[in-house]
């Protein structure tokens, strides 16, 4: 090894005594002042800190200009300015540049990364003066319940499975702690900032998990990048889902970190035997290590099973996928997050726990069924369906680019097998349950880390892997040409995926002011009638009224439905019930979009009701109606 | 206890008790919610991870900034939902038990993740 040798610092001003001899004087001052100021003006750093800057300002100009009270059959996609989607290619041409100095200045990408999540999803943050999702308000009643009662109440039975939030309920609790320790009225503040939160905290763990199987850091920011790029599935709101996925990724990246089996790495420890970019394996450890290391992540799996039902399972399959493998044979770990899993499933969360065992029989091996996405109908208008087929082409996209590499980056595959395991090992799932027409999206989510590693893999070559002028050639061609086509198209298919169905998403405020009065005029135990659950604030006050999304079932049946609304609804509303329906705005959207209701179902629904002798309009507004039921009416009634 | 140890425990040992002090500031100023926010979710785990002998190893680095969120953030959850099954929940406890548990794992060892300590199974603990 050579004896390091300090360079000269220029940049130091000299003391007289140090000063060098009069024969050869240093550069004026002004000079070297000039060459500080122009430094940044250097084409390399010019490069990387030009498209952030122009990007962010042209962000921050286009904001306001984002018209989403206007918004038509294409959500945001139309209202968007030009200045938004030219701040979003400036960004991505900017990130382009950054990773080739990633390895001496990762701040570079890491500032693009950040960048583009806040970009991409910070507009309905910082524009909607309502919660974006009319779902997620749910979660914003189920915090309120939690901190008005001050309990737990998993033994409630509330209609809607609604004591399911009290059985796994510790991401409320943690957001009831928040709101409480913030000083803020409700989470719904800070509700529509979550996609924001959660995806910088995944970040690390993402580099944590990539630095694992890597070490081109040109790589690891491709895939961190293309992670947020795939990430359409809006499973990072403010919900228990997103939160549990955060804290799975931080106990998958320890197993893979640090439970490699003594005298497991065989043929992966030679060089020659991997790719260029591949990481070496980590370093093995004992008995004791991984003890201590169970240890560290027993709080971790307890906070995922306190917070969320499927993710433990997901965990559960994760970490009995990575005993397949030699390098991970980790019984004892796959026992503990078993245990920990049962455990909560027989105290916490038993009613639903056995409820869901009663149900998979009739489940179990429904693929079609399982694997669908939502209720029933097909998406119905130009936004929904531009977004279902975005969708759908964003998840061939990514497995096609993934699965390029298996076959063009076999050697760095074998060292990343482990990550592999762990994307597929959620799949075989839509053999159990539907998970209320959300399993399609649980298992993308879960497989997207890997996916999106290998597709970086694919698109960003190996540099000391092309010796030969022919590879040479093409690995230079995928960087300069498939690694900015595929970003540019990833991210042309991540807007209307994201934003495709906004109308859907976004709820002016006068429609929740409605839905909260009719519910708090309705007595306890009264039951609440609404097509489909997705309107703001429908489960307001949850744990006094009952709830029917009348609905939120197949077409046909919906059809009948249409024929006599007032006579099918009556006909199942329990005698003596007090009975109210809503009909909003928001549910008129979302039940024609996902088609729900054939078209022009919503208001001949509507007309037919307010006219029904059955039914006393309440109140009528620009956004819905309230209807209260009438049984001393059916006499009346034709 | 050195100084470079000091540097790097008290302000980790101080920053629940911080938090706790802002929460008498108006509802909703960022004064109040950003330290709270910060320290919900990175004081514990940093508090845990963080204080290891000499500099940490840049993988270990990379793990300690990676993990310090989930830690702290896996802690608050049980911590929030003992509380509300003891039906003891106050913001006052919940930041009191974070602030604690931070405190303690500040003065204590950092959590000896082989990354940062122990290097490979076999390997002589230097």
């Amino acid at each position: 090894m050579q004896p390091r040798v300090p360079a000269p610092d220029l940049a130091q001003p000299r003391t007289e005594a140090e000063a060098p001899p009069p024969t050869r004087p240093p550069p004026p001052r002004p000079r070297r002042a000039l060459a500080r100021l122009l430094r940044p003006l250097r084409p390399q750093l010019l490069f990387s800190w030009l498209p952030l800057l122009a990007g962010a300002v042209l962000w921050v100009y286009a904001l306001p200009r984002i018209g989403f009270r206007s918004m038509g059959d294409y959500g945001l996609l139309d209202r968007f300015p030009v200045a938004f989607y030219v701040a979003l290619a400036l960004l991505t041409c900017g990130f382009l540049a950054a990773p080739r100095r990633a390895g001496t200045a990762p701040w570079w990408p890491a500032g693009y990364c950040v960048a583009l999540l806040v970009a991409l999803k910070a507009p309905p943050a910082v524009l909607y003066d309502s919660v974006r999702y009319p779902w997620a308000s749910k979660h914003d009643a189920v915090v309120n319940q939690l901190l008005l009662n001050g309990e737990l109440r998993p033994n409630g039975a509330l209609s809607g499975n609604m004591s399911a939030y009290d059985q796994w309920p510790g991401f409320f609790t943690l957001t009831g702690g928040l709101v409480r320790a913030f000083g803020v009225e409700s989470a719904a503040v800070f509700l529509n900032w979550a996609p924001i939160a959660l995806g910088l905290l995944m970040m690390p763990v993402l580099v944590l998990l990539y630095r694992t199987f890597t070490e081109d850091w040109r790589l690891v920011w491709t895939a961190v990048w293309i992670f947020q790029l795939a990430n359409w599935v809006g499973q990072d709101y403010l919900a228990p889902q997103g939160f549990a996925y955060l804290l799975h990724l931080a106990v998958i990246a320890v197993v893979l970190r640090h439970f490699v089996l003594p005298g497991s790495a065989g043929r992966l420890r030679d060089r020659s035997y991997l790719d260029p970019a591949s990481a070496a394996v980590p370093p093995p450890t004992g008995t004791r290590q991984r003890a201590v290391c169970v240890a560290v992540l027993a709080p971790l799996i307890l906070a995922v099973n306190a917070a969320h039902q499927l993710t433990p399972v997901m965990l559960c399959v994760s970490l009995f996928a990575l005993t397949l493998t030699r390098r991970y044979r980790n019984y004892g770990l796959l026992a503990v997050a078993a245990l920990i899993m049962l455990a909560w499933d027989l105290t916490m969360g038993r009613p639903l726990f056995v409820e869901t065992l009663g149900t998979l029989r009739d489940s179990l091996g429904e693929l079609t069924e399982n694997s669908r996405a939502g209720y029933a109908g097909e998406l119905t208008g130009p936004g929904p369906e531009l977004a279902g087929r975005a969708n759908v082409l964003m998840v061939l996209a990514v497995a096609a680019l993934a699965g390029a590499a298996l076959l063009l980056r076999r050697r760095l595959v074998r060292g990343a097998l482990p990550l592999l395991l762990v994307s597929v090992a959620p799949v075989p799932l839509f053999v159990v349950n539907d998970y209320g027409g959300e399993m399609l999206f649980r298992v993308y989510l879960f497989g997207l880390p890997g996916a999106a590693f290998f597709a970086a893999a694919t698109l960003v070559p190996a540099v000391g892997d092309a010796r030969h002028g022919l590879r040479r050639r093409a690995a230079a061609l995928t960087l300069h040409l498939a690694l900015p086509v595929a970003l540019l198209a990833l991210l042309a298919g991540f807007l209307p995926s994201y934003y495709g169905k906004e109308k859907m998403y976004y709820t002016p405020p006068a429609e929740t002011a409605l839905v909260t009065r009719a519910i708090d005029r309705a007595p306890d135990g009264a039951l609440i009638l609404a097509t489909t659950g997705s309107f703001p604030q429908a489960l307001h006050r949850y744990d006094r009224v009952e709830h029917w999304f009348f609905a939120e079932q197949e077409l046909p049946e919906n059809e009948r439905m249409l024929a006599d609304p007032a006579r099918y609804l009556a006909d199942r509303i329990p005698p003596g019930t007090d009975a109210y329906v809503i009909l909003t705005r928001t549910q008129d959207i979302y039940a024609a979009g996902e088609g729900l209701l054939p078209p022009g179902g919503f208001s001949t629904l509507r007309s037919r009701l307010s006219v029904s002798p059955l039914f006393r309009v309440v109140e009528v507004h620009t956004y819905g109606i309230v209807l209260r039921y009438r049984p001393d009416a059916e006499g009346e009634s034709p | 206890m050195t100084w470079d140890h000091l540097r790097l425990r008290l302000p980790l040992a101080l920053a629940g008790w911080g938090a706790l002090a802002v929460t008498a500031l108006p509802g909703g100023s960022p004064l109040r919610w950003v330290p709270v926010l910060l320290f919900v979710c990175f004081g514990p785990g940093l508090a845990l991870l963080h204080p290891q002998r000499g500099t940490l190893r840049p993988a270990a680095r990379i793990e300690a900034l990676a993990l310090a969120a989930p830690l702290s953030l896996s802690l608050a959850v049980t911590v929030s939902t003992t509380l509300f099954l003891v039906r003891g929940f106050s913001a006052t406890a919940f930041l009191v038990t974070l602030a604690a548990i931070t405190t303690v794992a500040a003065a204590l060892p950092g959590l000896p993740l082989p990354a940062a300590t122990w290097g490979a199974a076999g390997r002589r603990e230097r």
